[in-house]
């Protein structure tokens, strides 16, 4: 069997080769970032996780098992998705601004249409949702959390995080709504 | 719930890329790489030292005297080299940080590693103190520390490595068989081997194992059972060993968790350690809550070494005794992919064989024989490395030796290859097949396991007449 190239740059990587890991840096960071932003919004806070997280990639890379191609983008943005949790959590009353309101569900089936929205939009969206929300939305959009899996991660009951996510929904599709409005409005 | 709204904005968003915060790679490496600038990166040393060991082959062809030294050097290389692989870090295949005994002659070896493995467990350690800032901290000063460490390694490790890339080099050129036939050379060449080439080899092994250890490592992790790519690369006896432990090592697999021990785990054990909120096993049990878990359990081949007085019973029949040593290895993956439990086990046979042989062709200083008797061994020490991994980052690893040792007595049966090296001496490798008699309070080993099973010696044998 062939080697890939993914399995080549592990190598080198294990050898903790300055090259090879400034080859996985560029090649991979651009991604990241955008996985990191999704959860933290200061940018100088992206910077020092996505610091942290390639920190940590850089010591336990020998606990990295490649299952074929993508692995290696799978493992890196679950450290970096860690990160950044820690992060958050760190940065003080995560767990009551998420349990803290405790809103009746407002009953909104509509799911948010991002068709054709462009993705910087969508990455604008999903920045401005409140901290709670977002962190939620994208462990349970982007990592496939179920809110079991959540709701252990973060700390918060079940059923709270499933609410969160209902209203990160009903949020999204408030803003796809304007969205669609403003670009309407240039046009006319 | 329609969710394909969900799928879409994940597939669309998949690849999706933002600007990579100014002066990141800069920072990271500063943290990671600042004293390893005036360093040339290791991965180009075999570009570089293979000029060298074109060089170095013409230098031997002047000298016919050299070359036989350097072979006698070689041979003892590759037989040191084999037999710490078989030996030593057979495990290390599994990225655990543990770190075996080590003797006189892997001094060096030690040096340059520990460093780098203390500073990774008080990183791990830091680590799983997650929630305080100073934990950070020693973090980060663990990594201003590892980089000396780092480079001391590097550095050596360049000399080490080129050198033994010629060594290599000149290697790869005989033929499998005369592999074999250099292996002989070792016993009667050791001591009046050239020093300036023999030195240097034997020093630089312990690294270069690691090294082929984590080339190795590659193979087995994805594909187990595909040797046959190994088999092609590597020198004779690597490929053997390869080979070993892919093809036959035995495997044992439970649904839910498991100890080393191959018994569930109860529910005490798995209880008792939920007070603690930072305890990696509870760390595993939640990150897992929600999936199907299983354990493996892996037993690689045994391997034993041994040192046997043989008695010529007229031409054909002949009876043996001797020492043997024999190092067994399991290991243990209980848990899911990302959050898992790994445990290593060692244990160190020494062991009293009773054999009788018969010859079945002799030429000249070649014997092929086949061989039957019984054996009876005592662990002398054995040790399991437990390690805790979540989320793919080691949180805990902790070491225990293994108590009760029983004796173990089994039979087997072989084909050996003896190989005269001196009047008296000779050099033997027998793959063979043993059969152990069960002991239920062993330790849980492919003796227990897989009772009958394949096996593989190597030895010197002191004939008497």
């Amino acid at each position: 069997m062939e080697e890939s190239k993914e399995q080549i740059l592990v190598k080198h990587l294990l050898k903790k080769e300055e090259a090879a890991w400034k080859e996985l840096f560029g090649a991979y960071s651009g991604n990241l970032t955008y996985v990191c932003s999704r959860y933290v919004a200061e940018r100088e806070d992206v910077h020092d996780v996505l610091q942290n997280s390639f920190i940590k990639m850089f010591r336990s890379i020998e606990s990295f098992e490649y299952r074929g191609s993508g692995s290696l983008k799978a493992w890196m943005t679950r450290i970096t998705v860690n990160e950044s949790l820690k992060h958050i959590k760190q940065k003080g009353d995560f767990k009551s601004a998420v349990e803290v309101d405790d809103l009746p569900d407002i009953p909104n089936e509509e799911e948010p249409d991002f068709e054709e929205i462009p993705r910087d939009d969508i990455m604008m969206m999903i920045k401005s949702l409140p901290d709670g929300y977002r962190t939620v939305f994208n462990l349970f959009v982007f990592e496939k959390k179920s809110h079991k899996e959540i709701a252990g991660l973060l700390g918060i009951a079940e059923n709270s995080s499933a609410s969160q996510f209902h209203r990160a929904k009903g949020l999204l599709v408030q803003k796809i709504k304007e969205f669609k409005m403003s670009k309407k409005a240039q046009y006319e | 719930m329609n969710n394909e709204w969900l799928n879409n904005l994940r597939s669309r968003m998949d690849d999706h890329e933002e600007d990579v915060p100014e002066g990141l790679w800069d920072d990271i490496k500063g943290e990671l790489f600042s004293e390893d600038e005036n360093n040339s990166i290791p991965g180009f040393i075999p570009e570089i030292h293979e000029g060298g060991a074109g060089k170095k082959e013409k230098g031997a062809g002047a000298g016919q005297k050299s070359l036989f030294y350097r072979l006698g050097g070689i041979a003892a290389a590759i037989a040191l080299l084999f037999l710490l692989t078989k030996i030593l870090p057979q495990n290390d295949t599994d990225k655990t940080l543990s770190q075996k005994p080590a003797n006189a002659k892997k001094e060096k070896e030690k040096n340059s590693l520990n460093p780098l493995e203390t500073e990774n467990i008080s990183g791990s350690k830091a680590e799983s103190g997650v929630e305080s800032p100073l934990a950070e901290n020693i973090l980060n000063t663990g990594v201003s520390k590892k980089m000396p460490a780092q480079k001391y390694f590097n550095t050596e490790e360049k000399n080490r490595v080129g050198n033994y890339q010629n060594i290599q080099e000149i290697i790869k050129l005989p033929a499998a068989a005369e592999s074999f036939h250099q292996e002989s050379k070792i016993t009667q060449k050791s001591s009046p081997a050239d020093d300036t080439v023999k030195e240097p080899i034997i020093e630089k092994i312990p690294d270069e194992v690691l090294f082929k250890q984590e080339e190795v490592k590659e193979v087995y992790a994805e594909n187990t059972k595909h040797t046959a790519k190994s088999h092609d690369k590597k020198s004779w006896m690597l490929s053997m060993l390869t080979g070993n432990v892919a093809s036959n090592s035995a495997e044992q697999q439970f649904p839910g968790y498991a100890s080393i021990t191959g018994k569930a785990m109860n529910v005490e054990q798995v209880w008792s350690t939920s007070e603690y909120h930072d305890d990696p096993l509870t760390a595993i049990l939640l990150a897992n809550q929600s999936q199907p878990v299983e354990a493996r359990i892996r037993h690689k081949v045994p391997v034993t070494f041994g040192l046997s007085l043989y008695y010529n019973l007229g031409k054909r029949w002949g009876i043996g005794t001797g020492l043997n040593y024999t190092k067994l290895a399991s290991e243990l993956h209980s848990g899911t992919e990302n959050n898992y439990i790994k445990g290593d086990q060692t244990v160190h046979y020494i062991g009293i064989p009773v054999q009788v042989n018969y010859n079945v062709i002799q030429k000249g200083r070649f014997t092929g024989y086949i061989t039957g008797g019984a054996l009876v061994e005592k662990p002398v020490s054995g040790s399991v490395t437990t390690t805790y991994v979540v989320n793919d980052e080691i949180k805990d690893s902790s070491k225990e030796r293994l108590d009760h040792k029983p004796l173990q007595f089994s039979v087997n049966t072989a084909v050996g290859f003896q190989l005269k090296v001196i009047d008296k001496v000779g050099i033997y490798a027998e793959p063979g097949i043993g059969y152990h008699f069960k002991e239920e309070s062993a330790p849980n080993t492919i003796y227990k396991e897989k009772p009958f099973h394949f096996n593989m010696k190597f030895g010197i044998r002191v004939l008497l007449d």
